[in-house]
């Protein structure tokens, strides 16, 4: 990791539109020296992207929560967890999915409206063939994550 | 506060990619580079847009060690043992919750020694009861676009 890489990284996370140019010019670079920096970086994948911040307050979403699952030990369905993992992150207002090592096997963070919102998401995944249990913790969507590695 | 379907187009284009070419929102919403600037501006000013970020993978960074917990806090006392985990190293997020447990939090670690470390820290902290671990593996997908925008327009 050169000083190059670790000035892009903290420019872009900020402001994910700067130009390479005003890069270049703050650590005395070429904007070239830049983008092959930039390029290299999201080529070995530690940028994956790059995204808009919405407030989730002000598009009327009141909380955010968590959803910590259980994945059914049933032999006789097949059950593939990648296969609910897959469901889980293309459900509407679910924005973050992983699979868990601990005391459940998933956790899914969404965004929630309202408690009857919150009931249908839990519903929806309820749903999903497979699931056994699902724990849910609710928090006010006012609650910032550090913008480095997440998006709300 | 109004809100149309251009305003979501250019939301959802810079969702897909922050970076990408005003000109190229503006080809495709049909309206001039201008527009775009002036709408994206004015979704900044009024607070429905915070601002723009990359998206890194902490594990390429050495994180190798995401994990969240929940955590049992004595009713009462939970704002004081928020702040007091937010101060610990490695804690990106905490919050109240409401639930089967009071508090949730994430941290990034560089190794399951640390991460054992931050959960005795934890532990030792008063008013703290009990503390559930959730290790991240393999990927973290994250789907910024599963907002749904789209009643927002509606309204």
């Amino acid at each position: 990791m050169e000083d190059v890489d670790k000035k892009i990284l903290e420019e872009l996370t900020k402001d994910a539109r700067t130009s390479f140019r005003k890069i270049a010019k703050m650590i005395d670079k070429s904007p070239d020296t830049i983008i092959n920096h930039y390029e290299k970086l999201k080529k070995i994948g530690l940028i994956r992207g790059s995204t808009i911040i919405v407030n989730p307050q002000r598009i009327n979403y009141e909380g955010m929560a968590a959803f910590q699952i259980d994945v059914s030990t049933d032999k006789t369905k097949k059950i593939d967890i990648n296969n609910i993992l897959d469901t889980l992150i293309k459900m509407p207002n679910i924005i973050m999915a992983t699979k868990t090592v601990g005391d459940h096997d998933l956790l899914a963070i969404g965004v929630i409206h309202d408690f009857d919102h919150l009931m249908k998401i839990n519903e929806e995944i309820s749903e999903i063939k497979g699931i056994k249990n699902i724990q849910t913790s609710l928090w006010a969507s006012g609650e910032e994550i550090c913008s480095k590695y997440f998006i709300v | 506060m109004k809100f149309d379907q251009k305003d979501l187009k250019i939301i959802r284009s810079l969702q897909r990619d922050a970076r990408i070419n005003f000109a190229e929102i503006a080809k495709e919403c049909d309206v001039s580079i201008d527009t775009v600037i002036k709408r994206f501006n004015r979704l900044k000013k009024n607070g429905i847009v915070k601002g723009t970020t990359i998206l890194i993978n902490p594990r390429l960074l050495n994180f190798e060690c995401i994990a969240s917990f929940e955590v049992d806090v004595d009713p009462g006392e939970l704002a004081s043992v928020i702040v007091q985990v937010r101060e610990q190293p490695g804690i990106i997020f905490c919050t109240a919750t409401v639930g089967m447990h009071n508090m949730f939090a994430v941290s990034l670690q560089k190794s399951m020694k640390d991460l054992s470390s931050l959960k005795e820290n934890l532990k030792a902290l008063t008013h703290v009861r009990d503390i559930q671990t959730s290790i991240w593996v393999e990927e973290i997908l994250l789907c910024p676009q599963n907002f749904e925008l789209d009643k927002l327009t509606k309204r």
